[in-house]
């Protein structure tokens, strides 16, 4: 059974393991700073905060 | 910008990007891209795995119809033996769960992380790669169920022969997401890149180790039903749980455009849901000759599952407090919040059938079908069909041809599904109470849940007209891309639409 003991250690042992460095590596790059910065990520100059996208409904076709 | 130590040691990867994307802006990294030239990068790729997911959609709604209609009425197409009822049923399942949602969801995941990545499409061919081995792969493993190749595994059903075709694409687009992200020229990543992040790589690993520990190497008795439950719960809560949550977390800001109630609470709703769901499949072998301690487990982390439900379904409520009115004119705002609300019920709703008590009555009986459907459909379905309302006016440059149709199929599935959850829940409970009272005859039991099947064949007609809806919509789009460019009436890309049109 090497297969599975293979996986169930890399379940057990590397799954934490990445999840642990994915946390410090958040940590360490400011990625948990700047909440209010972070939020407006899916704005730009071409669709900013406070300008609704997507209304199509409700008008004569 | 992109930290400059993380780019200019990637030279082979800043040749992935098209035209002069990859070049340095003043040694800072790479230059932002215009959202238009993005969109623009993601047109094939991603209308790809749009197209075929809707292909596999309408056949997939076809095979439930047939199934649905079989379950009140057995004679039906009874004299076709490879549209017998266990074949149906299990061909349904694999087609929308691999062919329709996993690939739109693939198609939505390149899209949000080319976007928030802030860079062209790279290594499209990677892509489209991939999304010719996910076809030929569902092709495969649904014809093999046809004929009668299923291995009567619960969610794996596929045969072996088809399934390695399935894993070498999922491979692809984790290594497509990983190559990406290395190339974003935005440093810091919004709670959707999370998501999507950690879905493509979660989700090749549990099918690889289910692939392994089911069917290349089986472990077994009991264990084999762990594993199994290990695999098709997490597969809704590792794989299409996030993604649905990235688009929710996009579209909903987007669209009435504001940001996220708090981006703290959403963070906290990725790492909760990182830490508890893993553990949940367990509580579907409550009573299973399991150790209890396995159960028990399982059955606090479905509870636990509280935190982020929570967190996320505040969140978005207090992201759309005073801009529920925008649902009357925006497509995907209907179907993202009809999907938003939906997670949070399902969620309370398989949290309250983990638990012992409830699950002593409802398992066997059609009110798990009702809970699948609420997650899978009402909830992921709902929302990829509002981020390919978003999606597809944007990469193919056109508006949307016909109003008329996106409310035909907003109308169609969500009382459609509202029709089938409801009344197949409150069914399921009354099946599950009569079931455990040994006075009541087996026969009896199936003659009561006749009329409910029937109107759950009613509220699937409701659904397919939808999808009919939807999909004479899309081809409608596609027949405007090759005609010239016409100054829509309602123009929804705020100028973007008219500036290329322009340059062309």
């Amino acid at each position: 059974m090497p297969v599975i003991s293979f996986i169930l250690l890399g379940s057990v042992v590397l799954l934490p393991a990445a999840a642990l460095w994915a946390l410090r590596w958040a940590a360490s790059t400011g990625q948990f700073r700047c909440p209010d910065k972070v939020a407006l990520l899916p704005f730009d100059e071409s669709e900013p905060v406070g300008v609704a996208t997507d209304q199509i409904l409700g008008n004569r076709r | 910008m992109i930290h400059p130590s993380q780019t200019s040691k990637n030279p082979t990867l800043r040749a992935l990007l098209p035209g002069d994307a990859g070049a340095g802006s003043g040694g800072d990294g790479f230059r932002k891209a215009d959202l238009a030239e993005i969109d623009a990068s993601c047109r094939v790729p991603v209308l790809f795995f749009f197209l075929s997911g809707l292909a596999w959609l309408i056949a997939g709604s076809l095979l439930a119809l047939v199934a649905s209609i079989k379950l009140h009425s057995p004679g039906f197409l009874a004299a076709w033996e490879w549209l017998v009822f266990s074949n149906v049923r299990t061909a349904h399942l694999n087609t929308v769960i691999y062919g329709f949602a996993s690939q739109v969801s693939v198609g939505v995941s390149v899209w949000l992380m080319c976007r928030l990545c802030r860079i062209p499409l790279p290594a499209p061919g990677l892509v489209t790669v991939a999304n010719l081995f996910y076809n030929l792969g569902v092709t495969v493993g649904v014809g093999g169920i046809l004929l009668g190749d299923s291995t009567a595994i619960e969610w794996l059903e596929m045969p072996r022969y088809a399934t390695p075709i399935l894993f070498s694409s999922y491979a692809l687009i984790a290594v497509w997401t990983i190559v990406t992200f290395r190339l974003r020229a935005e440093r810091h990543l919004y709670v959707s890149q999370w998501y999507l992040l950690a879905a493509v790589l979660w989700f090749p690993w549990l099918y690889g180790t289910a692939q392994v520990m089911l069917l290349l190497e089986p472990v077994r008795g009991v264990v084999q039903a762990a594993v199994n439950w290990w695999f098709a719960h997490n597969v809704l809560g590792l794989w299409f749980t996030p993604i649905g949550l990235a688009s929710i977390y996009y579209f909903i800001p987007k669209v009435i455009g504001r940001p996220i109630h708090s981006y703290y609470l959403s963070v906290l709703g990725f790492w909760s849901l990182a830490l508890f769901y893993n553990w949940n499949g367990m509580h579907h072998l409550v009573g299973g000759p399991l150790p209890a301690w396995m159960i028990t487990i399982s059955i606090v982390a479905s509870v636990m599952m509280l935190i982020p439900v929570i967190t996320v379904a505040i969140n978005h409520h207090f992201t759309m407090l005073g801009h529920f009115g925008k649902m009357r004119h925006s497509p995907t705002l209907r179907f993202i919040v009809f999907g938003a609300v939906s997670y949070t019920l399902a969620s309370l709703q398989g949290i309250a059938s983990a638990l012992r008590s409830v699950s002593e009555v409802t398992h066997f009986t059609h009110h798990t079908i009702a809970h699948a459907h609420l997650g899978m459909y009402a909830f992921f379905s709902m929302v990829m069909f509002g981020a390919m309302y978003y999606i597809l006016p944007r990469i193919t440059q056109r508006e949307w041809p016909c109003n008329g149709l996106i409310s035909l199929h907003f109308w169609g599935v969500a009382l459609g599904i509202v029709l089938y959850v409801v009344p197949m829940s409150l069914m399921g409970f009354i099946q599950g109470t009569k079931l455990n009272d040994p006075t009541i005859r087996f026969l009896d039991v199936v003659q009561f849940t006749l009329p409910w099947l029937q109107l759950r064949t009613l509220a699937g007609l409701l659904m397919v007209a939808g999808h009919v809806a939807f999909v004479a919509n899309v081809g409608w789009l596609l027949v405007r891309m090759f005609e010239p460019y016409r100054k829509p009436v309602v123009r929804i890309l705020t100028g973007e639409a008219e500036t290329l049109a322009a340059g062309k």
